[in-house]
């Protein structure tokens, strides 16, 4: 019989307990300095899934906790007219800023915010593909502003600290994954946390759904291309 | 009141969670996330950042909330969203009361009639002097002991990161540290337009104008942003009678000599040198050494010598990204509890180094374009001028003006001994390619994401 599984799984929300630094703990640090109301412009990059929209959100998450105005604005889904009026906020963690370098219509605002988090120390957070250089922007003083950022290198995490994440994220989900079934899993989805997460996701969903354990078996028939509808 | 406050207060922090299990993570920690809990009277507000949140959580999920509230509270409050800010005591001066700004719902946040505020930390004191910035500092003190008399306007200019913004703001800082009760503010050019916009908007222009006109000592930054916005030069134009009128002291920065300043009208450029022109320079190494050291012991950190010298050596652009690499080493040296020494400055620098190294190499760009299109690098140096040979090559000379320090003449001398001017040609026609042919946008950004990924 089919359950319902809304109510019964636990959330995962992004948080810094269940971030894993590998060899980011300096920019994780300093990531949990701003979000507690150190007044710095941090640019985090590497590739997608190296965990910046999760530090970013995670970020907001610690800011609400020590009571600080937060928001997070992924730029690459978003408008530009939603940055009017941020430059109040304690923390504002802007994600994927390099999709919208070399565009006058972001430009522009996203100048006026760096200038206004640089003159009254505010925290800003800025996650990208690139480097601050290798952006793409077109203004010379949005260039010079986010090169005057701390910059950070998101590294991609090794097999062990991956194995570490994983478990971490299903603690977090309630789920039970013995080793042996998170190793099976680890060695068979891409590597990016992004893509390890989502199959936690579908895996918590349909185990429940199908009332059945996180066996590799089962994780199998998930992976080999299994319906959970 | 300030009990329903603490009472509301921990009924929206459940409201909230009930609805961070029902939206997505990234929905809600860009919509609810920012909002403010006041409770006013019998109201309920949830004050959001601007119009573009309250609309979105309107049409979202007020419902919800409301139907949560009436269910977890008897108060029968009623719940509005607007926009707005709680009241905060701050270090600066909003010149538009907080809660005022709360009740103008409209209204970004961004559009207090004077957006100036002086930043504490920028003084002549913390300004590091050098051969590249002497002159400009000197008249900045002469300008900040006697605003309106000495040199005005005051006009500085030079590349971005150089400094300016800080002796501006020094000026300001001086001027109110002598006399208390100056009117000074600092706005950036950016921020005048889009006030002035506001201002045309909302039918509150004569503010804007009283405002800046009652001004001391008026410091704006960054005119060239002021190019081709006629209705914003025309504001400026005025305003900056006025105040010279007045003898009130102006100060401006500009990334280029006024003259050089396309879109910006004659009578503008004109009257920016009625006063005193001065330029500051890219920094020799011993400043930005001086500056690495001064910066960080405003820090409370100590700085050896040989780690300042080795950042400087490496880092050349400009003190902004100079700034930015200290911190770094700072920040590391804090988390870690370790002491600064060159090696640990190089280890935790490394990725921004490599990045440095990668970038500086003309020879390296000649390399990756080569291999990006499938061409050898003696193609890239010969004198051949078909077009499979000749964009690539135009591509490279961009990519060495927009990477690396070296100048025009030494750029063209890399390409197998051409002229700057072809240098010049080539970076321009590329420009203007990437704006109308994608294919030469797409090119461009690959190479540069290989150079500096």
């Amino acid at each position: 019989m089919a359950q319902l599984p809304l109510a019964l799984t636990l959330a995962d929300h992004a948080s810094l307990a269940t971030f894993v630094a590998g060899d980011n703990e300096a920019a994780v640090q300093h990531v949990r300095a701003v979000a507690g109301g150190a007044g710095e412009t941090l640019w985090l990059w590497g590739a997608g899934g190296c965990g910046k929209s999760h530090l970013l959100q995670a970020a907001c998450r610690v800011a609400t906790a020590e009571g600080l105005r937060a928001m997070y604005v992924a730029l690459g889904s978003a408008q530009p007219e939603l940055l009017a009026g941020l430059e109040s906020l304690d923390l504002l963690a802007l994600d994927d800023i390099d999709t919208v370098a070399g565009q006058a219509n972001w430009e522009t605002p996203l100048f006026g915010i760096l200038n206004e988090f640089l003159a009254r120390r505010g925290g800003l957070l800025l996650a990208a593909a690139v480097s601050p250089a290798a952006a793409g922007f077109e203004l010379a003083d949005l260039r010079s502003r986010a090169a005057g950022a701390v910059t950070y290198r998101l590294k991609a995490l090794g097999d062990r600290e991956r194995a570490l994440a994983v478990r971490l994220h299903a603690e977090a989900r309630g789920l039970e994954l013995d080793p042996a079934a998170a190793d099976y899993l680890l060695r068979r989805v891409d590597r990016d946390m992004r893509a390890l997460t989502a199959w936690l996701d579908r895996l918590d969903r349909d185990s429940l759904v199908e009332q059945r354990r996180l066996t590799i078996p089962f994780i199998r028939e998930r992976l080999t291309g299994g319906s959970s509808e | 009141m300030a009990e329903n406050s603490a009472a509301y207060s921990s009924l929206w922090i459940q409201c909230a969670r009930s609805l961070e299990a029902e939206l997505s993570e990234q929905q809600f920690n860009t919509w609810i996330r920012p909002l403010q809990l006041v409770a006013d009277g019998a109201v309920v507000k949830l004050l959001a950042p601007n119009r573009f949140v309250v609309d979105w959580v309107r049409s979202h999920c007020l419902e919800q909330i409301r139907a949560w509230w009436t269910r977890h509270s008897e108060s029968g409050a009623e719940i509005v969203v607007e926009v707005g800010s709680r009241p905060v005591a701050r270090r600066d001066m909003p010149t538009r009361e907080p809660e005022a700004r709360a009740v103008a719902a409209p209204a970004p946040a961004s559009a207090s009639a004077l957006g100036g505020r002086l930043n504490p930390a920028f003084t002549f004191e913390s300004f590091v002097e050098g051969k590249s910035n002497q002159l400009a500092r000197a008249a900045a003190v002469q300008v900040a002991q006697n605003p309106g008399s000495a040199y005005n306007p005051l006009f500085i200019y030079g590349g971005v990161g150089l400094g300016k913004t800080h002796l501006m703001h020094a000026v300001g800082n001086l001027i109110q540290a002598r006399d208390r009760g100056a009117k000074v503010a600092y706005v950036h050019s950016e921020r005048f337009v889009s006030d002035m916009v506001f201002g045309l908007r909302h039918n509150t222009i004569a503010e804007f104008k009283r405002a800046y006109r009652s001004l001391d000592a008026l410091l704006i930054d960054d005119i060239q942003f002021f190019a081709r916005k006629d209705r914003s030069q025309e504001e400026f134009f005025h305003t900056f009678n006025a105040l010279l009128e007045g003898q009130r002291q102006i100060v401006l920065t500009c990334d280029r000599y006024p003259k050089e300043v396309a879109g910006l009208e004659e009578r503008l450029k004109s009257r920016f040198g009625w006063g005193l022109t001065v330029a500051i320079e890219p920094p020799e190494l011993e400043t930005s050494v001086a500056i690495l050291m001064s910066k960080a012991a405003a820090e409370g950190d100590a700085l050896p010598e040989e780690v300042a010298f080795f950042i400087a050596q490496r880092i050349r652009s400009n003190i902004r990204e100079l700034e930015g690499a200290l911190r770094r080493v700072l920040a590391n040296a804090r988390f870690t509890g370790r002491a600064i020494t060159l090696e640990f400055a190089k280890e935790a620098l490394r990725d921004v180094l490599a990045l440095q190294d990668k970038l500086v190499t003309i020879e390296n760009i000649q390399k990756t374009v080569a291999e990006y299109f499938k061409i050898r690098v003696a193609d890239l140096l010969s004198k051949r001028r078909s077009r499979s040979i000749a964009r690539p090559r135009q591509i490279a000379m961009a990519l060495a003006k927009e990477l690396t320090t070296h100048s025009l003449p030494e750029i063209g001398d890399a390409f197998g001994g051409r002229d700057h001017t072809t240098v010049l040609h080539g970076c321009r026609r590329v420009k203007a390619l990437r704006e109308t042919d994608t294919r030469v946008a797409e090119d461009y950004n690959n190479v540069l994401r290989t150079l500096t990924a």
